[in-house]
């Protein structure tokens, strides 16, 4: 909403306030100003001058040299390329040397123009900062003012300062200037009278009356519950003068003419937006009756409005209609057939209250939003339509002449009358002692009283610290005492409000998943990941390409279709990250993601609603590209065992419990790896996660360009905590280490001799590690040598070497019979 | 000699040159076994030096009226070879990768190597996360956690948004294409953690809610996805000077010492009061506690960090707390706006691509 300054100061005469004291305290009343535009802001040092010769430039065509009066002093010459200097005796504007012209950024210096020097400019409007019109220069009416005259006293309204108000949708009647006005004059503590035309304004009255001009029918009373018109006869449409033209320019609203002007200065000012029919335009029905009907749409009627759009309407869409069909979309837009034209004479005006809800249905359905949508659809003042109405009129009166026709209709649940009948106040229990207790500020009742009444509140049946407040119909956001509250809060100020810390009653986790997650985010950071924030927004054809289950989660209104489904896996996001990376030229990826996967219901939900949400599982993963990190070393690529490290690693460390890792037989591996490298994590005998080379389909589906390594393990069965570690006694006699290397046949799974050898060195073994594997040299083709280090130590007593050796004997016995292992030579 | 340059004709000899060529290209490349090999072949055929081009440069030695004929059979040959060689990669390519994925498996019960590596960096979002969560838990708060896909009434209705109400579209929102009666969206807000917690705990409670939100916005300050927490206080007697003062504990502790605060009126339709919050902008401190302005608080000494205000009394209500007995506060913030201000990253976008050399910096 822009609001005008001098409006305002017009409506609170007594207001002194400066601008920037009037945004401040409207901004710290919660109807916050984002910025303030000086409108017209070159016409302080630009003077009304007349032409008093032309001629043309000496050398160049298209220029002229304009002798121009200044009213005192003497004549001046300037060189003026406009089209449309006027005869001699006509009014312009001219920036003399030194004016300031800041919507140009400019400062008038002498300049010489093909030759000769222009000690001065004759100005556009766009120069003057008063609209965007730059193709010639502003020509004045004659008798606008005397030469010499600051323009910006010639034309007042042509210098304002503007306020860019962001209001909140509680507060419809701040989108006038009067609802801003109330608000200053109770914030200034200044009292308010509400603006209503002068009796002398309106006292040409014709001899007809509005109800013989037209009739109106209001179908469905419920849409709208007021439906009030009002008539002039015998004006002209002309353009209108400049005040009005600029102080509507100011405001962001082209003029048109004056009786249009008219309507939209009434919103402006009320807030209420009104409409003006040509009432010669206002076509008879079959019977020749001229009549407005307001009625619910037929489904697939159709209607052009303004913009020149036919739209295609359902039941839902309250119509403005005239004898012969549909005119207007209630309040949302007008059609054009009874558009006011340069030839109008006679005027109908309506202000009407229309049900917000509908309209704003209507609005949305067919993706409109104007000044007057959304004016109704955040409520405008259902008891000022007769003010508007004769606002409107003693403008139309004075602008365009004629006379106003008698009487007004007023059709109100669906009966007409010639006055409104007065809307019933919502009245609502105030008890001063609920200031203090919301905002534990102390604001005496009389201070809160006086600060409603301000407002427009009526205060009744009072009854000590309490008492009964009736709610101005300008403020449909008032509807229980919590409103008076904030209202009493906002004028009083805020900056009252102390801060004290309350005493807290301390809480406990509900769900554990925030613990939960910080837990594996720190288990991955310690061993080298770095943590990505992956969208949850996927492709459906993403989440096949890594044979993820099909999303239970569409999007009915999608930004793109690459984020049209919530992800089944965590994979889709990281993958991402590492295309992007390499896109970029970064071949080295290692990142993680905690978050959730949305998969169908599960039934396990705690209630029966919630069983309709998705199960959402929070998950861990990680994708690992590019070479190992490693020191002074020629780099090699990640290899599945390292990404077995890595998650066997975050595994043990988010569930302090023993974890294992179960390679996967071909026909069970996870179909998103690779089937030889594919293995299961599991912790106490579950499997928690699967890890391995991404299949080289996923590889080229998703386009990734190389080789990744990915991990991917439920979180929710660890939300009670990892398990807590139980302290072992540390050994006090010294170990023994004995090292044997195997050869076995390919395809002997080290991990099964591993097990052998541990097995057979008995328990006097503490450890047993794989320490080398090695193929070739003289080991057979088709074989390779397992150097396992055992170490032997007991807990009471220091070992003798025999001891050992004898247990350690067993060991190649074991292997050999097992696996047909010989020792290496 | 001499002889057979007479009688040589030349567009004859390209006809039979052609002729080979096609009954021969194809069992050429059937016979490579390499990508590689496949590719020299087809280089020897279809290259600058390759026996297409060698019998198309003999073009101009036929008679003109034949040249645009042999002109039209060399195009179509070489199309026909391409095509070949197309087919023969694709072939090549799927027997490499059915052998690939044929071939022996890992040994994964080799035993794991964990690299050694620079540390792991988390997500700026994580860090700011943790730091305000810490803050909340040391004055008491505790976590409540809610879910992202969530029903209409729970972020929306009974936070107070009326059908219909232009309120709604302060929040641009996702929503899923469940069917009628089941109506779900993506929460625009961690505000529905609030609906959840005080329908299923009892009074007093004290409660954050961090997590993801989503709204249909994308430009340079705003994310489809992003993150918000929450939190709210219930309890008697709590009043706005009570949520004044766990924002002043909050911005001193998040912001610096000394940092102040202040609430400007606003309106959301879960709280009221409601305001925003501003705090001292903490670019253009002085040391003496001053502040001279700069382009990130626009000249005005103070940055806007969260929304807040009192819990309306409706939504006690429609959580079945009796709002005459019990009263508390509301207040949300947005996670990405701290991060973006306390690292100085100018774009939100660069929040989500996870580009490791934007990860590592933090």
């Amino acid at each position: 909403m822009k609001a005008s300054y001098r409006w305002l100061r017009e409506l609170v005469p007594t207001l002194e306030a400066s601008p920037s004291d009037v945004a401040a305290r409207l901004t710290h009343a919660g109807l916050e100003v984002e910025g303030t535009i000086e409108y017209g802001a070159g016409t302080e040092s630009c003077l009304v001058v007349r032409v008093a010769g032309v001629r043309p430039h000496p050398t160049k065509s298209g220029l002229r040299l304009v002798t121009v009066d200044r009213g005192a002093g003497p004549s001046q010459e300037v060189v003026c390329g406009a089209p449309n200097v006027p005869e001699p005796g006509g009014l312009v504007v001219l920036a003399p040397l030194g004016a300031r012209l800041p919507a140009k950024d400019l400062t008038i210096a002498p300049r010489a123009i093909a030759g000769v020097t222009s000690e001065g400019m004759l100005c556009s409007e766009s120069e003057l900062g008063l609209s965007d019109e730059g193709g010639g220069i502003l020509v004045l009416p004659p008798g606008t003012a005397e030469p010499g005259t600051p323009l910006s006293e010639a034309v007042p309204n042509a210098r304002d300062t503007v306020f860019e108000i962001g209001l909140t949708p509680n507060r419809p009647d701040g989108l006038g200037h009067v609802g801003l006005a109330r608000q200053l004059a109770a914030l200034f503590e200044i009292p308010f009278e509400a603006p209503r035309a002068k009796p002398e304004a309106l006292a040409k009255v014709a001899d007809v009356a509005t109800k013989d001009l037209v009739t109106i029918a209001v179908d469905d009373a419920e849409r709208c519950p007021h439906y009030g018109a009002a008539a002039a006869v015998d004006v002209t449409i002309r353009p209108s003068p400049l005040g009005v033209k600029y102080r509507l320019q100011a405001l962001g609203v082209r003029a048109i003419s004056n009786v249009v002007d008219v309507t939209n200065l009434v919103m402006l000012e009320y807030g209420h937006p009104m409409h003006a029919f040509d009432l010669d335009r206002v076509r008879p029905d079959a019977g020749g009756e001229r009549r407005i009907v307001v009625r619910r749409a037929e489904d697939g009627e159709v209607l052009k409005t303004l913009d020149g759009v036919d739209r295609a309407l359902v039941a839902d869409d309250l119509l403005i209609c005239d004898g012969a069909g549909p005119v207007a979309l209630a309040g949302v837009m007008g059609g054009a057939s009874s558009e006011i034209q340069d030839d109008t004479r006679r005027v109908l005006f309506e202000c009407a209250y229309f049900e917000p809800r509908g309209v704003r249905r209507t609005a949305r359905r067919n993706a409109m939003h104007t000044e007057s949508s959304h004016r109704f659809e955040r409520g405008v003042d259902p008891g000022d339509v007769a003010a508007v109405l004769d606002r409107a009129l003693a403008l139309t009166l004075e602008l365009a002449g004629g006379a106003a026709a008698k009487g007004r209709v007023h059709v109100q649940a669906g009966a007409a009358r010639p006055e409104p009948e007065p809307i019933a106040r919502r009245a609502i229990r105030f008890r001063g002692s609920r200031v203090r207790e919301v905002t534990g500020v102390d604001v005496p009742f009389a201070v809160s009283v006086g600060i409603l009444e301000r407002l427009g509140c009526a205060i009744v049946k009072r009854d000590g610290d309490a008492c009964e407040v009736l709610v101005p119909t300008h403020r449909p956001d008032l509807a229980r005492e919590i409103d008076l509250v904030e209202e009493v809060i906002h004028v009083h100020g805020m900056d009252a409000v102390p801060a004290e810390l309350p005493a807290i009653r301390a809480s406990r986790d509900v769900g554990g998943r925030e613990e939960l997650a910080r837990r594996a985010k720190e288990a991955c950071a310690a061993v080298g990941l770095s943590e990505a924030i992956t969208f949850s927004f996927t492709s459906a054809r993403a989440l096949e390409a890594l044979a993820a289950p099909a999303p239970a989660v569409k999007l009915d209104n999608p930004m793109a279709e690459h984020q049209s489904v919530l992800r089944t896996t965590l994979l889709v996001g990281l993958l991402d990250a590492v295309k992007n990376a390499r896109r970029h030229g970064e071949r080295d990826v290692r990142e993680f993601t905690v978050g959730p996967v949305f998969l169908a219901p599960s039934g396990a939900a705690r209630s029966e609603r919630d069983a309709l949400l998705p199960d959402e599982r929070l998950r861990v993963a990680f994708a690992l590209a590019g070479d190992r990190p490693a020191w002074l070393e020629k780099p090699k690529p990640l290899e599945v065992w390292d990404a077995k490290g890595y998650a066997l690693e975050i595994a043990r460390r988010l569930t302090g419990k023993p974890v294992s890792v179960a390679p996967a037989a071909r026909e069970e591996a996870p179909r998103h790896l690779h089937p030889r490298g594919a293995a299961f994590v599991e912790v106490d005998g579950r499997r928690v996660g699967a890890f391995g080379p991404l299949h080289p389909d996923a590889v080229d589906a998703l386009e990734l360009d190389g080789e990744v390594l990915v991990f991917e393990m439920e979180l929710d069965p660890f939300v009670g905590g990892a398990a807590t570690p139980r302290f072992r006694a540390i050994p006090r006699f010294p170990a023994s280490a004995r090292d044997v290397a195997l050869v076995v046949k390919d395809g002997v799974p080290a991990g099964e001799v591993e097990a052998a050898v541990r097995a057979a060195a008995g328990p006097l073994a503490e450890a047993v590690r794989l320490f080398d594997r090695f193929v070739g040299g003289q080991v057979p083709a088709g074989h390779a040598s397992l150097a396992f280090r055992v170490v032997y130590r007991s807990a009471e007593r220091t070992l003798t070497d025999a001891e050992v050796d004898a247990a350690h004997a067993n060991v190649v016995a074991a292997a050999s019979s097992k696996f047909g292992a010989t020792l290496r030579s | 000699m001499a002889a057979q340059t007479e009688h040589a004709d030349p567009a004859a000899d390209i006809d039979r040159a052609l002729t080979n060529l096609r009954e021969g290209f194809s069992a050429r490349f059937r016979a490579a076994a390499t990508e590689q090999a496949l590719r020299d072949e087809n280089a020897k055929i279809l290259g600058k030096k390759g026996e297409l081009t060698a019998i198309l440069k003999e073009l101009g030695k036929a008679p003109a009226d034949q040249r645009k004929k042999i002109g039209e059979r060399v195009n179509a040959l070489k199309q026909e070879v391409e095509a070949g060689f197309e087919a023969c990669l694709r072939d090549l390519r799927k027997k490499a990768r059915a052998a690939e994925l044929d071939a022996p498996p890992f040994d994964l019960t080799l035993p794991e190597r964990l690299p050694l590596a620079d540390g792991g960096h988390r997500h700026p979002i994580s860090l700011v996360r943790e730091d305000v969560v810490n803050v909340f838990r040391q004055l008491g708060f505790a976590v409540f956690d809610g879910p992202e896909v969530e029903h209409e009434e729970n972020n929306f209705g009974h936070l107070g948004y009326p059908p219909d109400h232009p309120a709604t579209d302060m929040q641009d929102t996702f929503w899923t294409t469940g069917e009628a009666g089941n109506k779900l969206l993506l929460r625009s807000h961690t505000s529905n953690v609030q609906i959840r917690a005080m329908k299923s705990v009892k009074p007093p409670m004290a409660f954050i809610a961090p997590g993801t939100v989503y709204r249909r916005d994308d430009d340079a300050t705003h994310s489809p996805m992003f993150h918000q927490i929450e939190a709210f206080l219930v309890d008697e007697n709590v009043t706005l000077a009570h949520l004044k003062g766990v924002l002043a504990e909050f911005a001193e502790r998040i912001y610096g010492p000394g940092t102040p605060v202040r609430l400007r009126p606003s309106y959301f339709p879960f709280v009221e009061p409601g305001a925003e919050v501003d705090i001292g902008c903490v670019f253009c401190k002085r040391a003496d506690g001053t502040r001279a302005g700069c382009s990130l608080c626009k000249h005005t000494g103070w940055i806007e960090i969260l929304g807040c205000g009192m819990i309306h009394p409706v939504v006690f209500e429609n959580c079945g707390i009796d709002p005459e007995r019990w009263s508390g506060f509301a207040l949300g913030m947005g996670l990405e706006r701290i991060a973006l201000l306390r690292y100085g990253i100018p774009n939100i976008k660069l929040l989500f691509e996870n580009d490791p050399r934007f990860l590592a910096q933090f």
